[in-house]
């Protein structure tokens, strides 16, 4: 079979990019995510990736050449060359994109690390002191069913890339490869009928606390079956009967509605807990300021968690923050705030465990900033070029889903081959999600009147 | 059934109270609203109530008006029923995100999985404190689609609305003036109107987008709302004497609007003059009179005509703000020059 590679809307206003090298040769063997091709867009120097493993057939443009987005400029196959011989040697030396204009920002990224001491392992990351000693023995179903949802979350969303390289996306992308600890371990945390408020890269989340694939990928492709029925799109998931409320796409807004959440769920007399989920580009609003204190002098059974990916769009944290941690930033409302490797789930769920015991008690609010990387851009169109390679590579090395693996056969006794097949169910689940919600009906354009409120005697239409 | 005098504070707080005695997920909160020995609110609305509800129901917050409103927000989510106030309506603007983007926005983002059922009280209107405690902001909320916006001008409005609202499952905005409010001792506004009414002990609800008739007139329709509902009916005294026979509708509820029944009015008179307290442009009467100049122009013999507060911030002067605000004789000159032509 043959597969086009289109040029995707990376980093570009619109209009058209140049061709300023290839990376790989025809016959040459590549792999999903390997960079092709350096592309010179209106606003910086890019690599295009893969999006499929593959050969390469056919390179249709040359070095200099402008090509519009959406065109072929590639064609790969899924045949090995008849010769092969002429692609020996496979997968080719990653190459560094010409990336001038990254030199300070490399420089500010790493005297940070220096600064902030991370990344490193989850053994200097604090736990909950209070609960250090109460470390439970985690059972293995709970945490293979962790695995299984990191891994379907991962696969979702690289599913999501590939098809995005290939301009079949409809609407914008906030991907949160890497995070996929945090999203699981804080659920896993919870029962069905607490809440969270999530964020404008909600995938994650809404996944881990049991939204439906199928309902998430048709809301993605603004279909009727979605589960915003196409009113809400990428940024705004919601399934309340597992406890997503809305997902915000104002940053560091949720957590005072989460804050609210919890004073009606402390005012009805019940256990519940609710979740602010948010990241480092969060800590520096006024809502998170306000929300954050609201709840530390009520009382309310809130747990804020961030997500500290280092980077607010494309600024490092660095630049945006004089404290060393986020955590500590918990003491300024006199509640408590722990620093805890992100990465590694069982680290999460454990603290989180404890966060969300201590608010059911009535203890108050817990702050818990989870270290991470967002290995992908800020969003579709963003190739992170803001970024140290290896930096991220850093990072990747430390990944939680091969971590999570390992421990499941090394401390688990779990086979290999249950593993593998756990994660081709996952692909499976991901592909019928997405082949679902391409061919599920668009809503009725009579929708979009629908739902603005729960009762209105006559609809707004702009015209009597 | 049993009425007594009420001012609209009274009535507004008679209101959460039934409210609250009603159903224990009605609560309250804002600034300074449940301090033992304080004084409820800016404008003594919440009085006593944390007497007879404590301090977990009439919940005093910071001074955070983004964490007030949501908070509010994610409570009603959850399904409470909450209502914050802002002690001045200006302070709205800190909290304008979590009104706009988040209150009025979740329904339909979510396709109505989630309902917002809070109420926004919002004490407006120029009282000689200056551009910053003065405005009348209810043309940002009106142009939010979620949002239904209320605004009454009398004490028995004002209980059957706030009910209204407060039993309502969208978020309504509800904008109380404070020259009407009828506040005590150090509380009360040296320039009030402080209006008292009879009215019923009991709950009783007015439907949500409904006008009132406040005087019927064949010669020209005044719109009005709040205070200026009260200029409106003196001017119309003044206009009687002078021959013009206006009919006065106080507009007490601007989201949803009775466009029916200001078109029957119209019908009858020919002649509209909106007179409103906000800034002139787009104020609350710029859309009426463009929807009305759209459906009604075959019933008008007179161009539509605004009485507003002109395009400046207001002033803090006496003087200043006099002659910033609408006044009985703008009426009474503008109506006349529309009936005479």
């Amino acid at each position: 079979m043959i597969f086009d590679v289109v040029m995707p809307a990376l980093g570009a206003t619109g209009g058209d990019v140049t061709i300023q090298e290839w990376l790989v040769e025809p016959g040459q063997r590549v792999e999903a995510g390997m960079p092709l091709v350096v592309v010179e867009t209106d606003k910086a120097t890019v690599e295009v990736e893969a999006f499929r493993a593959g050969y390469v057939r056919e390179l249709l443009a040359k070095p200099g050449d402008a090509v519009a987005i959406g065109a072929v400029v590639a064609r790969l196959t899924d045949q090995p060359p008849a010769d092969v011989g002429a692609a020996a040697g496979g997968v080719s030396e990653r190459r560094s994109p010409a990336k001038a204009s990254t030199s300070s920002a490399r420089l500010d990224v790493e005297a940070s690390a220096e600064r902030r001491g991370e990344p490193k392992s989850s053994a200097e990351a604090s736990t909950p002191d209070q609960h250090a000693d109460q470390r439970i023995e985690m059972s293995s179903s709970l945490l293979l069913t962790m695995f299984r949802q990191m891994v379907l979350i991962r696969r979702f969303e690289d599913h999501l890339y590939q098809l995005f390289l290939q301009g079949l996306v409809p609407g914008t992308l906030h991907q949160s490869q890497g995070q996929e600890a945090i999203a699981v371990g804080v659920c896993a945390a919870l029962r069905r009928d607490d809440v969270i408020f999530s964020t404008h890269r909600p995938v994650a989340h809404v996944i881990a606390k049991g939204g439906s694939v199928k309902a998430i990928a048709a809301e993605l492709w603004g279909k009727a079956t979605g589960c915003a029925g196409g009113k809400g799109g990428q940024m705004h998931l919601t399934d309340v009967a597992v406890g997503v409320m809305p997902t915000n796409a104002i940053v560091g807004a949720n957590v005072p509605i989460a804050a609210g959440a919890a004073l009606g769920f402390k005012l009805m007399r019940t256990d519940r807990v609710a979740v602010s989920f948010f990241g480092d580009g969060a800590v520096n609003t006024g809502a998170l300021h306000e929300g954050i204190n609201l709840a530390a002098v009520k009382d309310a059974p809130v747990i804020f968690v961030c997500e500290n990916n280092q980077y607010a769009a494309s600024t490092h944290i660095s630049h945006n923050l004089r404290v060393a941690t986020i955590a500590e930033r918990a003491k300024a409302y006199g509640i408590p705030g722990h620093t805890v490797d992100g990465m590694d789930v069982v680290a999460v769920f454990e603290s989180a465990r404890a966060a969300v015991a201590r608010a059911r008690r009535g203890a108050g609010p817990t702050l818990l900033e989870y270290t991470c990387y967002r290995y992908m851009g800020h969003s579709r169109g963003d190739p992170g070029n803001y970024r140290d390679r290896e930096e991220l590579a850093n990072w990747r090395s430390r990944d939680p889903i091969p971590r999570c693996r390992t421990q499941l056969i090394h401390d688990y006794g779990q086979d290999e081959r249950a593993l593998d097949a756990i994660e081709a169910e996952c692909q499976a689940e991901v592909e019928a999600a997405v082949a679902f919600a391409m061919s599920s009906p668009d809503p009725s354009p009579a929708e979009a009147l629908q739902n603005a409120y729960t009762a209105w005697p006559e609809v707004r239409h702009g015209q009597p | 059934m049993a009425s007594r005098e009420m001012t609209m504070a009274e009535a507004l707080r008679d209101a959460m109270r039934l409210a609250m005695r009603d159903d224990p997920h009605v609560f309250l909160l804002g600034e300074d609203i449940g301090i033992p020995g304080g004084f409820g609110g800016g404008f003594t609305v919440t009085l006593g109530l944390s007497e007879e509800f404590g301090h977990e129901r009439v919940m005093d917050t910071p001074i955070s008006e983004i964490a007030i409103v949501g908070a509010a927000v994610g409570a009603a989510m959850v399904g409470m029923r909450p209502i914050a106030e802002m002690q001045y309506g200006d302070f709205v603007f800190c909290a304008m995100d979590q009104v706009i983007n988040q209150a009025a926005k979740m329904r339909y983002m979510s396709n109505g999985q989630v309902s917002v059922p809070m109420v926004l009280r919002l004490p407006v209107g120029a009282t000689r404190r200056g551009a910053q405690h003065a405005q009348s902001t209810e043309a940002y909320f009106m142009h939010t689609p979620g949002l239904k916006v209320v605004c009454p001008s009398n004490p028995y409005d004002a209980k059957g609305l706030l009910l209204a609202a407060i039993w309502d499952d969208d978020p309504v905005v509800f904008l109380e003036h404070k020259l009407l409010y009828g506040g005590k001792g150090g509380r009360k506004e040296k320039t009030s109107l402080d209006p008292v009414a009879l009215v019923p002990e009991e709950a009783y609800t007015l439907p949500l987008g409904s006008l009132a008739i406040r005087r019927e007139g064949t010669d020209i329709t005044i719109l009005a709302n709040m205070l200026m509902v009260h200029r409106a009916m003196q001017a119309a005294v003044e206009l009687e004497q002078l021959g013009v026979s206006a009919e006065v509708i106080d507009v007490r509820c601007l989201a949803p609007l009775d466009w029916d029944a200001l078109i029957a009015s119209l019908r009858k008179t020919n002649r509209a003059l909106i007179v409103e307290e906000d800034n002139l442009t787009g104020g609350w009467g710029a859309e009426v009179a463009a929807r009305l100049g759209e459906m009604a122009f075959d019933h008008l013999d007179a161009p539509i005509r605004r009485i507003a507060a002109p395009d400046v911030p207001a002033p803090t002067a006496p003087v200043l703000e006099q002659a910033y605000l609408p006044q009985v004789e703008h009426i009474v000159r503008v109506a006349r020059e529309m009936v005479r032509g």
